[in-house]
């Protein structure tokens, strides 16, 4: 472990010439009833798109409430002596020292009694060995802590040390254990419009306009020169806006025909199973007793997000007695109406058929569902997990409420595609 | 295919989807939440509506307007779903409670 | 001759049926318009102006073969982007923390 101490001396020290960091009992006076802030705060640092607005938060917190230090510290994703762990390290230099050139740049501009007391101080923690989730960075995250007399952690609202899972949390949770007071620095996350966006590519970008210029085409009249004009302009600006938020990959040549010929195969296939089904939801519905018994069931599918998710997805609500109620990464809520639509369900033949449409016949060969032992049903006598359902009315509060926390941090990323692609532009 | 066995063929898909139809809102009508409703709005609907263009396009022949009815056609069965799915996820993330036996909403 | 101008029977022709299946049709609209007065929830009313849509698409189209009227087709295949996006953006908007999409 190493640590550039920027300022010379030791952190956390009360420098003798300043009363306002010396005495704990007399703060800062502006801001004597605020937390209980005279020691050293430490602020875990990534590159994220809030980490200026956090650093200016953080700097103005520590200024008014006279903290003696700010500690922005870096966890190390790799191991010194690692391939490319030297790049790696001068990485994360780089992003602190230009984490601390803001924290000072704020702490020259903030008017705050205490701006000038606090130091700045920056930090890689954890090199020396591989650390596995959020109960080893706070561990780390405690023992630097203790060294340096910090009593604070101010976490970036984006922080996310591993790169793209949301660890935060977790973290969070994991340091409520420890002495430290823990909170989230309250800056404006943005709007998560990106994930809709993918990258352009001359692929995509000449696939949508193809297939829009053909749609437009073809609801118009192909031989009339006006038609083929404005079919190129309305095609053109169709691309150009959306091929970046249509089409989540490229065209390939093997791969994109065979699926348009799989999912010709399909479509009579699934057809069939859409009428049978009807009939007897038909008779179940027009029974004068209306022998139904309606439950919710989680069922966890293997087939990739995106496309073929939203098929699934789908092909269950076509057919009949089951219907998609919510796709939560690979985990489908599926409300069935009877038991036979269930158990058809669970024997996972939906899922096989668009195995094959998108990935050819071998991977259509795997266990059902149910031998996967990927099923449960969330309602009735024979429910066998709870509702991850906050109990509005009816039901009992308690339950559901609980699980519904516990289980929101992992699947924080919905999958974007299940109910966007509907307007028969796909990527087959 | 002679003229006769197209326009019965048209008067069976027709029925069909009165049929179908008759069964969504049936269904729509009778059947205790918003679910479950659902379902039929989803499927039943869809079928009928399904029938119904399907005769359309028999009727006007595909080579003139009746490819619209199959366009049509493929866009119903493609947003049904969707929208029945859009529809039972906001009610899930309301926080509405599917209905069970013995529950005595209706 | 078209196809609607063939007789059916007892002198009735092919159009003269569609109409009164688009007219079956639109009796069931209005059964369904009974669930999007009455509700209860907001979901129920969508779901039942959805259905109901979906009806009128049926209907447009049977009257456009049944007239004569192929432009009504390009009406009801608007139509039916419409109802499709009625149906997204109220479940889109009517959830507090909007997350449809």
């Amino acid at each position: 472990m190493w640590w550039v101490a920027d300022a010379g001396p030791s952190p956390g020290d009360d420098d003798p010439d300043t009363e306002a960091s010396a005495d704990p009992e007399a703060t800062s006076d502006s801001d004597a009833a605020s937390a209980p802030a005279s020691g050293a705060v430490i602020v875990p640092v990534e590159p994220s798109s809030t980490l200026r607005s956090t650093i200016a938060h953080i700097a103005e917190a520590a200024a008014t409430e006279g903290a003696s230090a700010l500690h922005l510290v870096e966890i190390a994703s790799w191991r010194n002596g690692d391939p490319e762990s030297d790049e790696r390290a001068a990485a994360a230099e780089r992003v602190l020292e230009r984490a601390a050139a803001w924290a000072r740049a704020d702490l020259e501009d903030s008017e705050a009694p205490g701006a000038p007391d606090v130091e700045v101080v920056m930090a890689v923690l954890g090199a020396d060995g591989y650390l596995f989730g959020a109960d080893d960075y706070v561990r780390v995250l405690a023992e630097y802590a203790e060294a340096n007399d910090a009593d604070r952690v101010v976490l970036d609202p984006e922080y996310t040390p591993v790169g793209n899972t949301t660890l935060l949390q977790p973290l969070e949770f994991a340091l409520s254990n420890t002495p430290l007071s823990v909170e989230t620095a309250p800056v404006d996350r943005p709007t998560r419009r990106e994930r809709f966006r993918t990258e352009a590519t001359t692929g995509r970008f000449v696939a949508l306009f193809g297939l829009s210029l053909a749609f437009y085409l073809l609801l118009g009249d192909p031989t009339y020169w006006f038609d083929a004009v404005t079919g190129v302009a309305t095609a053109a600006v169709v691309s150009i806006t959306l091929s970046r938020v249509s089409l989540d990959s490229d065209p390939a040549f093997p791969r994109t025909p065979m699926r348009i010929v799989r999912g010709l195969i399909y479509v009579p296939v699934l057809l069939f199973e859409i009428v049978k089904a009807n009939l007897v939801v038909a008779r179940v519905i027009l029974d004068p007793r209306l022998p139904i018994e309606p439950t919710l069931n989680r069922m966890r599918v293997i087939v990739g997000s995106g496309l073929p998710l939203m098929t699934l997805a789908n092909s269950i609500t076509l057919t009949p007695g089951t219907l998609t109620v919510r796709a939560r990464d690979s985990d489908l809520y599926v409300h069935s109406l009877v038991p036979w639509a269930r158990e058809g369900l669970f024997d996972g033949p939906l899922e096989r058929w668009t195995r094959f449409v998108y990935y050819g016949r071998r991977a259509a060969r795997l266990p059902s569902p149910r031998e996967r032992d990927d099923v449960a049903i969330l309602q009735g006598p024979d429910a066998t997990e709870e509702l991850p359902i906050a109990a509005a009315d009816g039901g009992d509060p308690g339950s559901g409420v609980e699980s519904e926390s516990s289980g929101g941090a992992a699947v924080e990323v919905e999958s974007s595609d299940d109910s966007t692609d509907a307007d028969g532009v796909t990527d087959r | 295919m002679t003229e006769t066995a197209r326009v019965w063929l048209v008067v069976a898909l027709t029925l069909l989807g009165l049929f179908f139809s008759f069964v969504s809102m049936v269904g729509v009508l009778r059947l205790p939440d918003v679910y479950s409703r659902a379902h039929t709005a989803s499927q039943a609907d869809t079928l009928g509506a399904g029938f119904g263009l399907a005769a359309v396009a028999l009727t006007v022949g595909l080579a003139g307007a009746g490819f619209k009815s199959v366009l049509l056609l493929f866009f119903i069965f493609v947003t049904n779903p969707t929208a029945a799915h859009a529809i039972a996820r906001a009610a899930f993330e309301e926080g509405i409670v599917p209905w069970v036996e013995g529950d005595d909403r209706r | 001759m078209s196809l609607v101008d063939a007789s059916l029977a007892a002198g009735y022709t092919l159009g003269d049926f569609l109409l009164v299946a688009a007219a079956g049709f639109a009796v069931l609209a209005v059964g369904m318009l009974y669930r999007a007065v009455v509700g209860p929830t907001m979901q129920d009313r969508v779901l039942a102006v959805n259905v109901l849509g979906t009806n009128t698409v049926v209907i447009l189209a049977i009257l456009g073969a049944a007239l004569g009227e192929p432009t009504f087709l390009d009406i009801a295949l608007v139509y039916a982007l419409l109802n499709f996006l009625m149906a997204i953006a109220i479940s889109k908007f009517t959830v507090e923390r909007g997350g449809v999409l």
